[in-house]
């Protein structure tokens, strides 16, 4: 039989992973449910964070630790990691500064690549600025995929363990609450600001843009607002997953990872706050679902294939059938219902 | 030198017959289509089958790989597309066609691991036995004048099918305007299946060509979109024939640039890089592409609403 500590380690591992995703499809909700903009460049603000941890921990531990570096980055961040872990086990204020650093970084830069990926909306259509964000995102991907000293290229990067003060089981615990919390501050952004008069104006742009700016709304300031802050929570998103995984691959952040985001928040009810930690529930209890049935079926195939498949199946479904999710947006009502009923029922 | 030219222009001819097929894609249900990549991958799959299974080169089974991968967009169009056509924006469609690469792809990979199976063959990373021809003094692949002469014909016929036959007056109509198209008795939704049918095709066929050159997988077909739309991008969304022109721009810059990178010691791992780059400058500086230069003359279909 499985152990309860087992199911117990499962079911960390499965919250800090949830948290992750409710933080990354908030974002996306933020901006594609709520502004309608097709930020299809979500993964390259994801890989921001996860490259910062991935670029900065081991560097920055090993300077903090007095290590001295030798070897090349590619082939060492690895092994530095494991030792400055080591360090970070006797000094738990060393791992704050060590995942502090990162996410310092990572938000500036994701918000101000964010403003600076609002621009082409003025210009272009809205499937040829998705195109667009696609093709930025590749770009990232390609350069760190490459440019080895930056997070190893394809050998990837080790993240140091800024847990490793804690003894095994409360270290994951703590890696999960962190996230929690983080998800859950992002979440409480986005439902406050879908419902505040910036939620109304956002919405107002993706449903007509030309009468929003007839309206005095400053069309370009609303989006570059909303692309800032978006991009920094997925830039958040990114470093959480870089200490939650231990270490960091550029190939992890494809368009594939911004499909999956695009998935929760279309399955969960565009335009409707609710949508993310909807969304991602259902991606990842099917997604662990199918993993289980790996173990029982045996088929002559890798299951995983299954798995996208049926994702994939699963989106064009809910288009095509329920197009409004699982939480449909929430009608504005402008005007008080009884007094419309008053009127109607008197002509 | 003489590798660079034929290694351009084969990729060339590649990129053209995609282009053109993702083109169709667009101009008639403005779908920028995430899943063209896929179309290719059937046709790679489909003609191997064949030539393991029945014997004979992959290049006899072109015709094949033509019709199944037409008939895989077919049914994309007739189950998804069609459906969806008018009732959804244009970002929903393009998330629906990436939902559909998904499908595709990894059906395709369940199929590589059941043809392993099977027929006890490499599925994955796998090339075609090419022939070589004698020409000017120097060996060239025969994939070189097998393409070429395969991407002219069909090509030439889309030409005169388009412009010299009533389905083709139907089809151009459809796409200039399908509510008046369809006021004078023309059958959209047939016209429209059709052109579904050629995107797939063309596709395909340029997917049988693909492992003459490079070792295929089912992802492949993924990394060949971004150049496909970087084609059909520079070449001007919606036009066919800036569509080909885009793609031997694209494939023979592509191509000499990466060399020239090599040169001065950048690897060539970054050559995607140029491709992205081009779709996004094209899109921020001059969006109407190359044919915004001839617009509205020739042959250039664009829908007008």
């Amino acid at each position: 039989m499985v152990a309860t500590s087992e199911v117990l380690a499962f079911a960390v591992s499965l919250g800090t992973l949830y948290s992750i995703y409710v933080i990354l499809s908030s974002s996306m909700e933020l901006v594609y449910g709520e502004l309608g903009l097709p930020d299809f460049a979500k993964a390259a603000f994801f890989a921001v964070g996860a490259f910062a941890a991935g670029a900065l921990s081991v560097r920055l531990g090993a300077a903090l630790a007095g290590i001295a570096w030798e070897g090349e980055f590619k082939l060492r961040s690895y092994y530095y990691a494991t030792l400055v872990s080591a360090k970070v086990a006797e000094n738990p204020l060393m791992g704050l500064v060590i995942f502090a650093v990162p996410l310092l970084v990572a938000v500036p830069c994701a918000v101000l690549l964010g403003v600076l990926a609002s621009y082409p909306a003025l210009r272009l259509r809205e499937d040829y600025l998705a195109i667009t964000l696609i093709a930025f995102s590749e770009i990232v991907r390609v350069v760190a995929r490459n440019y080895e000293p930056l997070v190893g290229g394809t050998f990837g990067a080790g993240v140091v363990d800024v847990f490793a003060w804690l003894r095994s089981p409360w270290r994951e615990l703590a890696m999960m609450l962190t996230s929690a919390l983080f998800a859950f501050g992002a979440w409480l952004l986005l439902y406050r600001l879908s419902r505040s008069p910036f939620g109304r104006v956002l919405r107002a742009v993706r449903d007509d843009e030309v009468a929003a700016a007839a309206y005095g709304v400053d069309v370009a300031r609303v989006r570059a607002w909303a692309m800032a802050l978006g991009s920094g929570m997925a830039a958040v998103a990114g470093v959480l997953y870089a200490f939650y995984i231990g270490s960091v691959n550029p190939d992890d952040f494809t368009v594939s990872r911004t499909f999956l985001v695009v998935l929760m928040v279309t399955v969960g009810g565009r335009g409707n706050p609710k949508s993310p930690p909807l969304g991602a529930a259902v991606y990842l209890a099917l997604d662990r679902a199918l993993l289980f049935a790996k173990r029982f079926l045996p088929v002559p195939f890798d299951v995983n294939y299954v798995a996208y498949a049926a994702l994939g199946v699963l989106l064009i479904l809910f288009v095509m059938k329920k197009p409004e999710g699982l939480a449909p947006e929430r009608p504005l009502l402008t005007v008080d219902a009884e007094a419309t009923e008053g009127v109607t029922s008197r002509t | 030198m003489l590798d660079l030219l034929v290694g351009a222009l084969v990729y060339s001819n590649l990129l053209a017959l995609m282009a053109v097929g993702l083109s169709l894609a667009l101009i008639t249900c403005r779908v920028s289509n995430f899943a063209h990549g896929d179309f290719a991958m059937v046709g790679v799959y489909a003609a191997y089958t064949l030539s393991v299974v029945a014997g004979l080169t992959p290049y006899a089974w072109i015709p094949a790989a033509f019709a199944f991968g037409g008939l895989v967009s077919l049914l994309a169009y007739l189950l998804v597309f069609e459906p969806l056509r008018e009732r959804t924006d244009l970002v929903t469609l393009m998330v629906v066609s990436m939902a559909l690469d998904m499908v595709l792809r990894y059906s395709l990979h369940v199929y590589a691991d059941l043809m392993q199976q099977w027929l006890r063959v490499y599925t994955r990373l796998f090339m075609f036995d090419d022939f070589l021809v004698e020409a000017a003094g120097s060996r060239l692949p025969g994939v070189l004048p097998a393409s070429t002469a395969v991407v002219a014909a069909l090509l030439a016929s889309l030409y005169v099918l388009l412009y010299k036959t009533r389905v083709g007056v139907a089809m151009r109509a459809a796409i200039e305007n399908p509510g008046l198209a369809e006021a004078l008795g023309v059958s959209v939704e047939r016209v429209f299946a059709l052109s579904w049918f050629l995107s797939g095709a063309l596709a395909a066929t340029a997917g049988v060509f693909l492992p003459f050159r490079i070792m295929v997988s089912p992802d492949t077909g993924w990394s060949m979109l971004l150049p496909t739309f970087a084609a059909v991008t520079v070449g001007g969304i919606g036009s066919l024939g800036g569509s080909v022109l885009g793609a031997y721009l694209i494939g023979f810059s592509e191509t000499v640039l990466a060399y020239q990178l090599a040169q001065v010691g950048i690897s060539t791992a970054y050559r995607p890089l140029l491709t992205f780059a081009a779709i996004i400058a094209t899109l921020l500086v001059y969006p109407r592409g190359l044919s915004g230069l001839w617009s509205g003359k020739g042959w250039s279909l664009r829908r007008r609403s």
